[in-house]
This record gives C-alpha cells, structure tokens and sequence, in this order.
C-alpha cells in the first residue's frame, strides 16, 4: 500500500520491475566471495586470542610454518606501525593484533596451506606466549573509578585529549531551560534503559580472495559494503599506495553496516605475497559472531516532562554507549538520534567507553534503535498517565520542518507528521486489539547520508544501455540506477544493463552506508544520463542537418521543433547509436558528486503481541510499518527495506544478544545458540510507504534502508507493557526476562 | 561572514557561547576564524564535525562551500550510517 503525495508522474520511477539480478541469485548462479576459486589457490586461516585482554609475549610460528602444506605465516610483526593518531590505527589493530589482544577472538596471526584443513591445524599450532591483563567486560566496569585501561592507545575523540582513558567520546547536547521544563511539567516519568551487543547477522561470513603478483600489485575479490573503501583502507594497513590494489566487488550476502569494515584483506594480501600464490580467506560463522562488529551495548538513564495537556516540554538524561575495543563516536550519534519531538528544553550527555569486547561497527541507522527504545518508551508512558492516544501525543509534539533537532540543526523537508497520519489511518490502527493482546506504537528516525559518488553510463550500438556503478549492491541499487536511467533516457528498464564495477572501472564511490546509494549515486547517474541526452541532441541535430537548439528530448526521443520539423520522424536512441560511428564514435557520459542533502526518513510502527504470562513468550500477531520514503523508486524494495530492518529489530528486541562468561568468552557464537528470528517466528509484516519527496534529490528520494530498524524494539515494549502491564527496560525482551518482570509486578 | 551555532561541547571553547558571527566565505574560512579566535577549537571542527547549511547536510569535508552573511552554519557530531 502506498500513499502518495500528490508528485509527478513517472513511467519507470516507482514501478516494479524484475530485479536485474534476481535470477543469478534464485538459480544460485551469482557469485560471491567464498565462491571464487583461482589455479594454485591456497586457503588460510586465522590464530585468534583466548583470552579478552593480554599482552603478547612472543609469537612462534617455527611449528606452524614446519607443518605439511604450509606456506606462509603472518603475525603483526608482518605490517607496518601505524600511529595511534592516524584514522587507519584501530582498523589496522583490529585486523591483526601488534603488542596487545584487546577482545577474546582477537586476530593474532594467520596461515595459507594447501587445504583449508592444513591452514586449520597450522593456526592452532602458533605457539603465542600471552601475559594476561584485566579485562573490561561492560559499560559499568570502564567508568568505574580506578578501572584499568581496556585500551591503552585510546584516546577521547574530539577532545583534543591526548592520555589513554576509557571514555571513546564525551559530547552534550542542550536547548532551552531543563530545570525550569520540568518544572513547568504535570507528568514526568524516568527510567534506565539497557540494551546488550547483537550482531548483524548477514547470512554470508565475510570472505575474499587476495593475488598479489610479482610486479607488487595485488587483486582482490571481496564482500564489502564499498570496495574502494576495501582498496584504501588495505592500503593504508600495508603501508601501500592504493594503485597497488584492484578490488572487484563480489556479490554481497548482507552486510547492513557490518561490512564498512575489513577484517581480512590486509592479511590474505599479505599471505599471497609471502606465499606467490592467491590465497583464500574466508571466515566461519563463530569467527564472524567473535571477532567482527556488533552493535554496542548502551546504558541510558533518561527523564521525560510533558503538560497535562500532552506538550513535551523537557528531554534529559545519559545515554552511555560501549565502543568495544576501540574509541568510536556512537554514543554522540544516539543522542544526535534523538530528534522526533520538539522538546523546548533538552540536555542530553553522550559518553562512549571503551572495553575488552569486539569492536563495535554500524549496523543500521547505528545508536538510534537503543535511543529510541529509551524515548519512545517514556513517551508512550506519558501517554498512558495523561489518557491519551499514543499517536495523537506524537502528533501533538511531532517535529516539522525548521524544528531543531538535538544537535540544533534544523530539520529541512520531513514527512513525520504525515507518517504519523499514514498508520493513523491503517486498517491494523482501526481494526480492534485482539483479545487478550497488547497494541505498541513508537517512531523511529534517521538522517541519512549523501557522500561520493560516481556512475559511467554507455549506450551500446543498439540502443540499449550499461549503467555502471561504484556502489556494491546491498539493497536493491542495481534496479534503483536502472530505473532512474529508464525514467531520464526514455528507454525501457529491461533494455539497461545496471553493473557494478571493480575500482579500476568506475570512478572513487564511497562505502553504501548511511543509506546514500539510491540516494547519491542515483544522482550520478541521473546527471550522466543527462549528459547523454545532450549529446543526444546534439549527434541528432548532425543526422537531421539541424542547429541543436532545434532538437527537444521528448519521450526518449530527439524531436526535431519548429519549421524545419516537418517530415523529420523523431530519432530514437537506437537510431543514433546506430550512426554513431558517422557522428563522432561512441556515446558515453562520467557524472561524479559529493552529494548534499540527504533527506532525513521517519517511521511508525505498530505491534499487537500475545504474551504467554506462564513462560514471557512474545508472539507477535499483526505487524505494520509506515515510512516516509520521498519516492520509492522501486516500491517492492521499499518494502523489503521496511520489512527487513523491521525484522532486525524485531530479533534485537526479542532475542538477540552476545552472552560472554566472566573471562569475557562469547559463549553462544553460533545461529544456534545466537536467536535470531526466522521467517515462521513473523507475521507478515504490513507495509505503508508514504512519500514526501526530497527536494535535494531530482526525483524525491530518501534513503529508506536503516529507518526501519529503529521503532521495533520501542514497538514491541509497548506492545508489552499494554498486555501485561509490564514495562520492559532491559534487552531482549526474550521470555525468561519478560517472565522475571512479569513474576516482579 | 556566517553565523555559526556550535554544539555544547564546543561552548566551552568560546565561554558558553552558542551563536556567533563569524568572518569567512568558506566553511574552511569559518572554521580558520573560529581557530584564531578560540584556539583549539578548529581542529575539532575540522576532524570531529559535521556541517550543515542552512539546515542541509553537507558531505563530510566541505571546506570549500561558500556561506553568506546569513548563512546558518551548524557543526555537528560526525554523521555516517550502516
């Protein structure tokens, strides 16, 4: 279901046609990283650490590298220093560990054999001498008085700074007059909110093949949410200049801000050097779950007022965010998050620590699902104890345009309030609760990202198209590019071949985070589409012995206009490639950017649960979401979006966490013992797209790919707490935890 | 000349100052007059910071736009995504 604001009509734009490159993926034709196998392929392993913070003594690999088929072994002492000031540093220690391990799973050496199986054994015998150092397992522990440093090359972020510590980042957010806001409150609740690590959980383990030849280049083949970033980043961890490195993006398997990180790039390089062969590495679902990036638990402490009347005058509070290993800003970007109501009066403090867990990355609109769990739990409260409908409060108090949000930038063009409106009038709001079920509503909101961009698109020689990008397709953006060309060029989308190029093929493009791809990348293709259509003209106004000012593009077409229009059929794109070696070669047209203007995306969700008060079970009955796209370019993309980040937060609420033992192990490090939802765990989960078009973008777009993550967890607490009258503050809301609250009332 | 809005962990840079008018045609000029003034506040800017004009955010590393006399600028907490 769609709801439109009133917007231009479209031919492509906003149809659905069959994905591009849905059939290699269906017949399992499509080829991902760990598919790829090259002649004298070796395969590689990696030793990790045991324990969650040591320092190394020594490393031997005389046993390792003596083993049958063994031939090669790396450790850090194979990589180049890198100064604690340089971007590259924790990346780079992150990959392979140089004096410390810093989290139990720590990369510490590696091995290319012949078979995965030898490159197995030799890892296991590395013989690594660890001197062990107290650990930091939690968010309490870092800022404990006295506690020692998870991390000893960490330093606060933005401060200026320059002594370790195990604060990542220290920001404060403020507006108006909190004291007096509260004081002009009637109701005005407070809770502390706690959410644990949970991982991605992209189906493919992170994998890539490395082949450095004798010339001192090297090829890799990988899964990444942004092979050029691939290509920089190894780069920068081998001590290289990036013209050494060709990265060729692979098909990806998930990655939903896990994959803007390389984990293993720098070492399968390595290891094909030292070795002279390609070398395979690819992880294995426990290493993934171990040593790779989960969203990083928070701890927030937060206070809400609001007028009897429903006027929420007053926001404060402290939201603690854990980084994991290393510093990181996520705890800025979760207050930052907090943008959805107007809130006269505001304090927010954002204090990010440091541990001796992994490395905490992006996963989907990063820090605002634990923000909004938090907000959106006190606001439905408040809602409760004023007798209000939980959606009029939000309309009340929603922000529009040229409101502030908590970093005080105003908002540009927002459809919030028309979101709000869009599941105001769902069929699930106006249908009745279900016996003995509980409703949840709460709202979620993400900024979005542009960034760089660039896109090549060739017309071939019989009117159909190549458009051919930089960005990894993780979300649909092949389909996306197609149908942006098709609407621009008038040509058939089926007649467009979208491509995504390999770094020496296609101009620099950022990592496809933050939602950017349809977004900025379909700007560039936008802008060299139209490029092409003046030459267009202008290869049709030498066919037609015209001046150029004479031919219009009207319907995919060169139209010949005025008096020397008569008899002149219009010239289709096929007809001028078919001439284009008599009117100046081959047509093709390069638009790069630096994209502005991301339009911010809200969504609504909405939740009726069943929960079992003899065991805490959750069962979720009827789910829907609306969100405000600008225009979906592709409406079942759209959807899945929706769906998916619906469902991520919906595992993220229910079930999903990292459990570490006292020596900071993580103890469930497999798709067994790490619950996430699976397909019979859902209902179907209803769609509403709403679309308030971006005015930054040629055809309206927003990202939609990461607002639907953050109102779940807020969706289902309430949904929760209205069937039981349980309020859920700590995650997952999994059934031993809510029947402990519920044993509790 | 701009007017810039600095969050508050920048206010103490600038003795609680939250709004100021600031010399430069550039985001990269602003940010030089920002240091000049307060010192140690530029890097901050430059490093740790988002821009946004006029409300629209701006690409990471947008020294070179142009602001005006009634240009807002804002600098904000870093801003990516996953």
């Amino acid at each position: 279901m769609t709801d439109t604001e009133a917007r231009p009509t479209y031919k492509y734009v906003g149809t659905r046609p069959i994905r591009h490159d849905g059939l290699d993926k269906v017949t399992g034709k499509a080829r991902f990283a760990a598919d790829l196998n090259m002649t004298g392929q070796l395969r590689a392993a990696i030793t990790r650490s045991p324990h969650a913070h040591a320092r190394i003594v020594s490393i031997d690999t005389s046993a390792a590298e003596a083993m049958p088929g063994v031939k090669a072994v790396v450790t850090g002492a194979d990589f180049p220093e890198i100064d604690i000031a340089d971007p590259i540093h924790d990346e780079a220690v992150n990959n392979i560990a140089r004096d410390e391990v810093l989290y139990n799973g720590h990369a510490v050496a590696a091995v290319a054999a012949t078979t995965l199986a030898q490159a197995r054994a030799a890892a296991v015998a590395v013989k690594v001498e660890y001197e062990e150092l107290p650990a930091i397992l939690s968010i309490d522990e870092a800022i404990a008085d006295g506690a020692p440093l998870a991390n000893p090359t960490t330093r606060t972020l933005f401060t200026g700074d320059t002594e370790p510590s195990n604060f990542a980042s220290i920001g404060q957010f403020e507006r108006g007059d909190v004291e007096a806001g509260f004081a002009a409150a009637d109701v005005i609740v407070e809770r502390e909110f706690t959410t644990v690590p949970v991982h991605q959980g992209y189906i493919e383990p992170h994998a890539c093949v490395a082949d450095c030849g004798q010339d001192g280049k090297a090829s890799i083949w990988a899964s990444s949410q942004g092979h050029f970033a691939v290509r920089s980043k190894t780069a920068a961890i081998l001590g290289w200049s990036t013209d050494r490195i060709k990265v060729t993006p692979a098909e990806i398997g998930g990655g939903f801000g896990g994959k803007t990180t390389i984990y293993l790039e720098p070492i399968a390089v390595r290891l094909s050097q030292k070795a002279g062969r390609p070398v395979k590495l690819a992880m294995t679902r426990e290493e993934v779950l171990r040593a790779t990036g989960p969203a990083p638990a928070s701890k927030i402490s937060l206070k809400i007022g609001a007028t009897n009347e429903g006027e929420l005058t007053t926001l404060a509070g402290t939201m603690y965010y854990s980084n994991g290993s290393t510093k990181g800003f996520s705890a800025l970007t979760g207050a930052m998050s907090v943008a959805s109501y107007k809130f006269p009066n505001l304090e927010l403090h954002a204090i990010g620590t440091v541990d001796n867990t992994p490395k905490s990355v992006a996963y989907r609109a990063p820090s605002a699902p634990q923000a909004a769990f938090a907000v959106e739990t006190l606001v439905d409260e408040i809602a409760e104890q004023l007798g209000m409908d939980p959606i009029e409060l939000r309309l009340r108090n929603a922000v529009v345009e040229g409101d502030p949000t908590a970093m005080g930038m105003p908002h540009p063009k927002i459809g919030f309030i028309e979101t709000l409106e869009a599941i105001k009038s769902s069929d699930h709001y106006n249908s009745p609760v279900p016996e003995g079920a509980g409703r949840g509503f709460a709202t979620g909101f993400w900024f979005n990202i542009g960034e760089q961009s660039s896109a090549t698109v060739n017309l071939n020689e019989d009117g159909t198209a190549t458009v051919i990008t930089g960005s990894p397709d993780i979300g649909g953006s092949r389909a996306s590019m197609a149908l942006m060309a098709a609407e621009e060029l008038g040509l058939d989308v089926h007649r467009i071949t979208p491509i995504v190029a390999d770094t020496e093929s296609v101009g620099f493009t950022d990592i496809t985070e933050g939602s950017r791809a349809t977004f900025a990348t379909g700007m560039a293709v936008v802008n060299a589409c139209r490029e092409l259509i003046e030459k267009m003209r202008e290869r049709a106004a030498v066919i037609r012995g015209v001046d150029v000012d004479q031919v219009a593009w009207i319907g995919g077409a060169a139209v010949v206009e005025g008096p020397a229009s008569e008899g002149s059929e219009p010239l289709t794109i096929a007809d001028i490639t078919a001439q284009a070696k008599m009117t100046g070669g081959p047509l093709t047209a390069t638009a790069s950017l630096n994209a502005a203007g991301a339009g911010p995306s809200f969504a609504a969700h909405l939740a009726d649960v069943l929960v079992d008060e003899e065991t805490g079970q959750v069962t979720i009955l009827r789910y829907t979401t609306a969100q405000d796209a600008g225009t979906a370019i592709h409406p079942a993309y759209v959807e899945g979006q929706m769906q998916g980040g619906s469902a991520q937060g919906i595992g993220w609420a229910l079930n999903e966490e990292y459990i570490f033992n006292a020596s900071g192990e993580m103890e469930n490090a497999s798709f067994l013992d790490y619950r996430m939802p699976v397909a019979s765990d859902l209902p179907m989960i209803e769609t509403i797209i709403v679309e308030v078009p971006n005015p930054s973008h040629p055809y309206g777009v927003r990202g939609v790919g990461e607002t639907g993550i953050v109102p779940p967890i807020p969706t289902l607490a309430n949904a929760i707490a209205a069937a039981t009258g349980v309020r859920m503050t700590d995650l997952p809301m999994s059934p031993p935890n809510v029947l402990k609250k519920i044993n509790e009332k | 000349m701009a007017i810039v809005h600095l969050q508050a962990d920048h206010r103490r840079f600038t003795g609680g100052e939250e709004v100021l008018e600031v010399d430069g045609a550039t985001v990269g000029a602003v940010i030089a007059e920002l240091e000049r003034r307060f010192p140690g506040l530029g890097p901050l800017l430059t490093e740790g910071a988002s821009v946004a004009i006029d409300g629209e955010l701006l690409p990471r590393g947008s020294i070179y736009e142009e602001v005006g006399p009634t240009t807002d600028v804002h600098f904000i907490a870093p801003i990516t995504g996953g």
